[in-house]
């Protein structure tokens, strides 16, 4: 503790190679802690858990439909309540071209892509009690095949109201059709209710599964079956029972829960968890790299101090110590600065308009101490091993040659 | 050969060199610095080194400083064989035994005097407290009492090298080793630090031995030895 004012002073002197330094290291426990705990955070959300409802999906990936037929069977299965058909149509407005009729036109404007949901109606919104719509609105959509409801987000984003009409055409070439895009009208705006259901999310759009299948010819299925379940902490028993009754069959089915599906969707987009390590690992090398050039260059700089210091009396041990706790210092620094950055950033996520629908659906999403522990752990890791080097060179440099190279 | 010792005529020597040689190797080539130097240096006695540049009075100084080890021979000091010590007990034994004074003062720029000062002391057990007293009473001795708190940046050349002396005295060392301590300061500066030297040595009673170019700054010392291509002529 004595050489600690000593160690300090001396990360003032170059103020902004320290301080660059300890942005870099922040810069990597940030993004260590933050990409750790949504990894953890998806991963925990694949365990079963008390929930009340289910997704029931092809076992072989989400771009193979199910019959329909299956709903029957899964509804018959002990401890479900409900089940409904839903299909995530995959539609953006269609690109806007001089004098082309957007009813005819192709081509997606995926600069607008939003979610929308082909429903089966009654038993879909029956189960989702998170999703608020005025009663005469609900009525309005209910009698109307091309109605739909939309959230007060995307609402407000595209400046739909209540009677409005757009066209969407679905990049799934199953859902695509020789005559165009299909047309909307905007029967209702729903709220979402987050004390229900905190990864609801009120940007999405929902529309009669009938629609899509009468006007694709009755020649699809479904992408996934949601479950309500008679009792949310039977989950495990009553998706595994699912599951059982389709063994062995044509297309097999995996159900999970709606927070594990959302986890394994997110991922579909690639290997995510490789994408998100990958980054982390290629921040933390960098980083070490400049820790240790900085360190390298601190000490460089230093040798005649450190020949003063050694002619002192100071041990060669002692001021390799000095060098490494100088590295340790900058590592916790960054470390506690980027642990900071990601509580931070982890407080806000759940509500940022884009992904917080997602992340409040990850039940267990939270900085944890053991992501914290290892975070700065890394921090502290890095700096010891960038300061290394340097210390031993430190250590191993004799007092003449350093006053001669002076 | 040996200096003459003051006060004490009979009292043992502070240095004791004995046959030292001191060879390094450039390649392939052996270059011989010091060529059986014998010297004693009297506790309390004041010795100025001198000799060309080459001629190995450095080479000699951090013999004594036990700062580097000789190829061969005795190098005793404050009654200790330095090239008999381990690389942390001859750092041990620096700490208190020698006080070294540097050409440029090698203070450390991010410290004040008084932190420059107390920086041996962190390798004592003295309290805090006691560390800083010593300190401060160090730099009253060199006559910056006042400049306490001064970074070195805020000091002259001739401050400066006092922040250094008081450094090299605040661990009550026996022996000063001074390299050139007048070699980058002004005709004033300079005569005021081997005035400073000279009642250490005089006061303190403080074995000093100084290495210099300068004839004044050698003739300020009570012995002057010269130094000829490793040999000690006179």
């Amino acid at each position: 503790m004595r050489f600690l004012p000593y160690i300090l002073k001396h990360l003032r002197r170059d103020w902004v190679r320290t301080a660059s330094t300890v942005m870099g290291m922040a810069v990597c426990v940030f993004l260590f802690c933050t990409l750790r705990t949504v990894l953890q955070a998806m991963d925990d959300a694949r365990e079963y858990g008390s929930v009340s409802r289910l997704i029931t999906r092809h076992a072989v990936s989400l771009a193979y439909n199910l019959p329909l037929s299956y709903q029957g069977r899964i509804a018959q299965v002990g401890g479900v309540k409900r089940v409904a058909i839903s299909t995530w149509f995959g539609g953006s407005l269609p690109v806007k071209k001089e004098r082309q009729d957007v009813r005819r036109s192709g081509a997606p404007d995926f600069s607008k892509f939003f979610t929308n949901l082909a429903v089966e109606h009654e038993p879909y919104f029956a189960m989702h009690r998170e999703l608020v719509v005025p009663a005469p609105e609900m009525a309005a959509f209910r009698e109307d095949l091309r109605g739909s409801l939309i959230g007060r987000g995307l609402a407000q984003q595209f400046g739909w109201k209540v009677g409005d009409t757009f066209f969407l055409e679905s990049f799934i070439p199953a859902f695509r059709r020789r005559q165009g895009p299909f047309e909307f009208v905007v029967r209702g705006i729903y709220d979402a209710d987050l004390a229900l259901e905190p990864a609801a999310d009120n940007r999405f759009m929902y529309f009669h599964y009938k629609y899509l299948y009468e006007g694709m010819g009755r020649r699809i299925g479904t992408g996934v079956f949601v479950v309500e379940l008679e009792d949310g902490r039977q989950s495990a028993a009553v998706a595994r029972a699912i599951d059982g009754v389709f063994e062995n069959s044509e297309a097999e089915t995996k159900t999970q829960t709606e927070a594990a599906f959302r986890a394994d969707f997110a991922a579909r987009v690639g290997n995510l968890s490789l994408l998100l390590n990958s980054i982390g690992l290629a921040v933390i090398f960098t980083v070490l790299l400049v820790t240790g050039n900085t360190m390298s260059i601190a000490v460089r700089e230093r040798r005649t101090e450190i020949a003063v210091l050694k002619t002192l009396g100071f041990s060669s041990g002692r001021v390799m110590g000095l060098v490494l706790a100088e590295a340790v210092a900058i590592g916790a620094f960054g470390g506690a600065l980027g642990l900071g950055l990601s509580a931070l950033m982890i407080e806000t996520l759940p509500r940022l308009p884009s992904i917080g629908a997602f992340i409040r659906g990850l039940p267990t999403f939270g900085l944890h101490w053991a992501v914290s522990s290892q975070g700065l752990g890394i921090a502290v890791l890095v700096a010891l091993v960038a300061g290394l080097l340097p210390a031993l060179a430190a250590y191993r440099a004799r007092i003449v040659d350093m006053l001669r190279q002076a | 050969m040996s200096a003459e010792p003051r006060p004490f005529p009979t009292a043992p020597p502070a240095v004791d060199i004995r046959s030292v040689r001191k060879v390094f190797h450039r390649g392939a080539e052996t270059v011989t610095v010091l060529d059986g130097i014998d010297l004693r240096v009297a506790e309390s006695a004041f010795v100025a080194l001198m000799g060309p540049s080459g001629s190995g009075k450095t080479t000699l100084l951090n013999l004594i400083a036990g700062i580097d080890r000789p190829t061969s021979g005795e190098v005793v000091v404050a009654g200790t064989d330095v090239a008999q010590l381990s690389e942390s007990g001859l750092a041990r034994w620096r700490s208190a035994n020698v006080g070294f004074i540097f050409q440029f003062y090698n203070l450390i720029p991010v410290l004040s005097a008084v932190e420059n000062v107390e920086l041996p002391l962190l390798l004592t057990s003295l309290p805090r407290q006691h560390r800083r007293e010593r300190a401060l009473t160090a730099l009253k001795i060199v006559g910056l009492g006042d400049r306490a708190q001064h970074y070195p940046r805020q000091l002259s050349g001739g401050q400066e090298q006092r922040v250094a002396i008081a450094r090299a005295i605040v661990t009550d060392p026996k022996v000063l080793v001074a390299d050139e301590p007048t070699g980058d300061l002004d005709a004033r500066s300079a005569d005021e630090i081997l005035a400073l030297i000279e009642t250490l040595n005089r006061d303190f009673g403080k074995t000093v031995v100084m290495v210099t170019h300068d004839p004044h700054a050698a003739e300020r010392a009570h012995v002057q030895r010269h130094l000829q291509k490793g040999v000690l002529t006179r």
